[in-house]
């Protein structure tokens, strides 16, 4: 989250926020201070986005609102009955004026009693028409296409006779800058590859994982227009393509051509990074590739190599000129995944100090937000330890000594540092979960730049991108979407007469999206192309000796077999789809993340590929709800509402189902201490709650003892033992410590307690 | 994924002399391969799991990891009553590659000892006539005059703790 930007989406996000805190509000009582911390973290947000962009009524509102919250942080630092009934009012009033802003009309005044200080009259010109904030863009669906010029045809160098490359700073800043940043850590994988096969020349994982690093590279350099740069990683990996394969043995002349390949594609990094950080900016950048080319030819003809000795290599990076060294953390030992998540260098206490500290230069140098890669390990035990903070600072408030003391300036203290430590825990959840559209964005200028290439007309649809996801997981993600996108422009789609005369739309369409799903998450990619052809599959199969000749497979296992290391049902090698080593890789890095594909494919229709992630960790909003001794949690997002059923309110239908009205619709009620087998506390409905929740287009009141609270939990897996039930979701560790488990509301609202079905809820 | 225990299904392999944790259920006593268990820890709250058999008290946070927590009385048949003041949790390992392995607990009466067992002390498991229980016997140890069960963590604890139980009729959509 970047806060010095303003937001476009700013009116959506602060109905949010007041939304969230309306939810508080409902908790505050008067004499207790249970939802002030919440309350003004959340108008802490609410400012961070509005206030720079929002007109002065609502930055006015905001304010009184942090005025009556200091009020009560420094003061008693309990609600008081006036508080509850101003913040109700600010409330309401904020949640109007929040609607009228989103429309873009003119906002009315906020209360003349609110403004502080003296005159009531004087400081708000009343309702004075302001200028209509741009609406919310009306199609949250479709992505937000960037409005960059399409990128300019391949420059001339000027030199004739070695290619040049020119960056497209102003378009493609940030992807350079991932580009320049993944370049770095390939590079080091192909030198550490090298060192390796030196040793032993015939190790084939290290020849695969040098394959794919050129592999990686070409992709990056083709995605970007660098051609040079993608022609020599292309010949790089025809190389490894052709060792892989046995059509070469491997020598030492190879390896040197890999060294001198990877020391020439270090110089392009090198250059690129110095244009990244402002020098020289849109200069073109020359390396000497030509002889390396040739020599390349020459190896895959299967000509002898020279020795090295003889051959000029390319010398060591000349980085020290206008850039300040990067120094690239020398990765962790290689049998361990090394997983990273980049951390926004602009919030230092989020960043350890010690793994910052080298690449502050660079970031300060570059004059914009930089990030820092960070061992997944060390973010995990952060985590970890501001739980226990969080846990260690509520035993020691709520400690009897403690509350026995009326000191006011322990207690003043004490609030501080809850203060501190639920906004400490706030940015170190925060710090793990971005939402996916970051990526999926990525993919629109990908899909573009496949219909130009292609001279396909093609459209991505988007959908889910806010939902949110372990941020290594959202990095991981990458790499395998755009494999299989270009899976699905590549071979999916057809050229738009085919598709005429089959009688589709000549636009192509690949959709896609991102959603939870029953503990987990699920993306996927589905396109409106030819579908996979089963024969082909098989054919190529029995041609590369995958499967035997006269095996017979079921449809699941032909697609699966697109997953083998190796194959590839496309006709010709392009630069983007590659040899059919994108699904291999796609495979690889599924599995790394314990997720698992699969496919559905109807011939002439589409192809839809599913990646089923599980949900390792995540954090929800969620209420709390009482179960006679019982604690459970119930999503945030499946509650609707909750309401004290009056007496008699809850009726039976046909002697089964019991019935309760909320707001005009029947809702049909599930005793959850009955259908759980725990004990209530009363019999009686209007003794209890009836906490609304909704699952897809069905709702269903859960009638519990009491509504405990309201609380972000971080999801966690239940394990194998619990693996076969679908009454729970996860559990989640609760602020005494102990484990509270999340009900699956997708089971709770489809399950047929007594019989009756579920009412359709309409949408009014 | 184990299924519904097969009676028929062979035992455990037999038990091999080391280091054993021997503890109590009632009036007998028992014992772990010390290499699996992890650590022992006192009782805490545990928060019980609806709908499960009575054998799984339910899930404890054990420093952020949840972990399920088998009741061996319930699971043994041998009477239930209050657990004592020295009753404690096992925490075992289970499973064979870093991928499956899980942390799994156990309320037991108390913990004896971490006594050695040689070849000499050990005895195959008695045949009890079918009785499912012996699944999870590796052997029996006499040492001290007392006779030790020796049971199988791996067996006991994947195949009891895995369920492989039918989502209840009423809760099918």
């Amino acid at each position: 989250m970047d806060s010095s930007r303003p937001n476009p989406d700013a009116p959506e996000m602060a109905s949010e926020i007041v939304g969230k805190m309306g939810f508080e509000l409902a908790f505050v009582e008067e004499g207790r201070d249970s939802g002030l911390l919440p309350l003004n973290s959340l108008l802490m947000d609410l400012e961070e986005y509005t206030v720079p962009v929002a007109p002065p009524q609502l930055v006015q509102g905001i304010g009184t609102a942090r005025g009556w919250l200091e009020q009560i942080l420094d003061g008693t630092g309990v609600f008081g009955v006036d508080d509850i009934r101003n913040l109700n009012a600010w409330h309401a009033w904020m949640t109007e004026a929040l609607g009228v802003w989103k429309k873009g009309a003119a906002l009315p005044a906020c209360p003349p009693e609110w403004i502080p200080g003296t005159a009531p009259a004087a400081p708000t010109p009343v309702a004075k028409p302001t200028t209509p904030v741009p609406a919310v863009a009306a199609t949250p669906a479709l992505p937000r296409a960037p409005v960059s010029p399409p990128p300019a045809s391949p420059p001339v160098g000027p030199s004739a006779d070695e290619p040049a490359i020119r960056l497209n700073l102003k378009d493609d800043a940030d992807l350079l800058r991932e580009f320049h940043g993944e370049s770095q850590e390939l590079l080091q994988n192909i030198e550490q590859g090298v060192l390796v096969l030196e040793e032993r020349p015939a190790d084939s994982n290290t020849i695969n994982s040098i394959f794919r690093a050129f592999h990686t590279f070409k992709g990056g350099a083709g995605f970007l227009h660098l051609d040079a740069l993608r022609d020599l990683a292309h010949n790089l990996e025809s190389l490894l393509d052709a060792v892989r394969r046995s059509e070469l043995q491997i020598h030492k002349g190879i390896i040197d051509l890999i060294l001198a390949g990877a020391d020439t594609l270090r110089q392009y990094t090198a250059e690129i990074g110095v244009q990244i950080q402002g020098a020289n900016a849109g200069a073109p950048i020359v390396v000497p590739t030509r002889q390396l080319t040739q020599r390349l030819k020459a190896a895959l003809r299967g000509e002898a190599v020279p020795a090295s000795a003889s051959v000029p290599v390319v010398p060591p990076v000349p980085m020290a000129s206008t850039t300040p060294p990067v120094p690239v953390p020398s990765p962790a030992v290689p049998a361990v995944p090394v997983a990273s998540v980049s951390v926004p260098v602009g919030d230092p206490k989020a960043a350890e100090p010690g793994a910052a500290a080298p690449r502050r230069d660079t970031a300060a140098a570059d004059g914009a937000s930089g990030f820092v890669k960070l061992d997944t390990r060390k973010l995990d035990t952060l985590v970890d330890l501001v739980g226990e903070l969080v846990i260690a600072q509520s035993m020691v408030v709520q400690h009897p000594e403690i509350q026995r003391l009326a000191d006011s300036g322990l207690s003043r203290s004490l609030r501080t540092l809850g203060r501190i430590t639920s906004e400490l825990q706030r940015n170190a959840m925060s710090l793990r979960m971005v939402p996916i559209r970051g990526t999926f964005q990525k993919m629109t200028r990908l899909v573009r730049d496949l219909a130009t290439q292609q001279q396909k007309q093609l459209q991505l649809v988007l959908d889910g991108e806010e939902t949110e996801l372990d941020r290594n997981l959202v990095e991981e993600l990458a790499d395998p979407l755009i494999h299989m996108i270009r899976n699905s422009a590549d071979h999916g789609i057809e050229m738009p007469d085919e598709r005429e005369a089959v009688g589709k739309p000549r636009l192509g369409t690949i959709r896609l999206s991102a959603a939870h799903q029953r503990g987990g998450i699920v993306i996927r990619i589905e396109d409106d192309g030819c579908g996979l052809n089963r024969e082909r599959i098989l054919a190529k199969a029995r041609e590369r000796g995958l499967i035997a000749p006269d095996a017979v497979l079921e449809d699941p296992d032909i697609f699966a077999l697109i997953f083998a290391p190796g194959f590839s049902t496309a006709e010709t090698v392009t630069d983007l789809s590659g040899r059919g080593v994108g699904m291999d890789v796609v495979r690889r890095n599924i599995d790394k993340l314990h997720g698992k594909i699969e496919i559905q494919s109807t011939q002439g229709k589409g192809t839809a590929f599913a990646i089923l992630l599980p949900l390792t960790l995540a954090i929800i909003d969620s209420l709390i709800v009482g179960v006679g001794e019982e604690r459970f949690i119930v999503p945030s997002l499946a509650v609707r509402e909750s309401i004290r059923p009056e007496p008699g309110s809850v009726k039976t239908v046909h002697e089964k189902g019991e019935v309760v009205t909320v707001r005009g619709r029947l809702t049909p009620i599930l005793r959850l201490g009955r259908h759980l087998g725990i004990p209530t506390r009363s019999n009686d409905p209007s003794e209890g709650i009836v906490v609304v929740v909704e699952s897809g287009d069905d709702a269903r009141g859960l009638l519990v003892d009491e509504l405990i609270g309201k609380q972000e939990v971080v999801i966690k897996n239940l394990g194998q033992t619990f693996g076969n039930q679908n009454l729970l979701a996860g559990a989640a560790i609760l602020g005494d410590g102990r484990v509270g488990l999340i009900l699956d509301v997708d089971t709770l609202v489809k399950c047929r307690p007594q019989g009756a079905a579920p009412v359709r809820a309409h949408t009014p | 994924m184990a299924t519904t225990p097969d009676p028929k299904a062979p035992a455990g392999p037999a038990a091999q002399p080391g280091r054993y944790l021997t503890f109590t259920l009632g009036a007998e006593s028992y014992g772990f391969p010390v290499l699996s268990v992890r650590e022992i820890i006192r009782l805490c709250p545990i928060t019980p799991v609806p709908r499960m058999p009575a054998y799984i008290r339910g899930v404890i946070n054990l420093r952020g990891k949840v972990i399920p927590i088998l009741d061996f009385r319930a699971k043994f048949q041998i009477a239930t009553g209050d657990y004592g003041d020295r009753a404690c949790i096992i925490v075992v390992q289970v499973g064979d590659s870093p991928s499956t392995q899980t942390l799994m607990g156990a309320i037991v009466d108390a913990v004896e000892e971490v006594v050695s067992l040689n070849a000499a002390d050990l005895e195959a498991a008695p045949d009890f006539g079918g009785a499912p229980d012996t699944r999870y016997i590796m052997g029996m140890a006499t040492i001290k005059g007392g006779v030790k069960t020796l049971l199988d963590p791996r067996k006991i604890f994947l195949e009891e703790g895995t369920l492989a139980l039918p989502p209840s009729a009423e809760s099918q959509s």
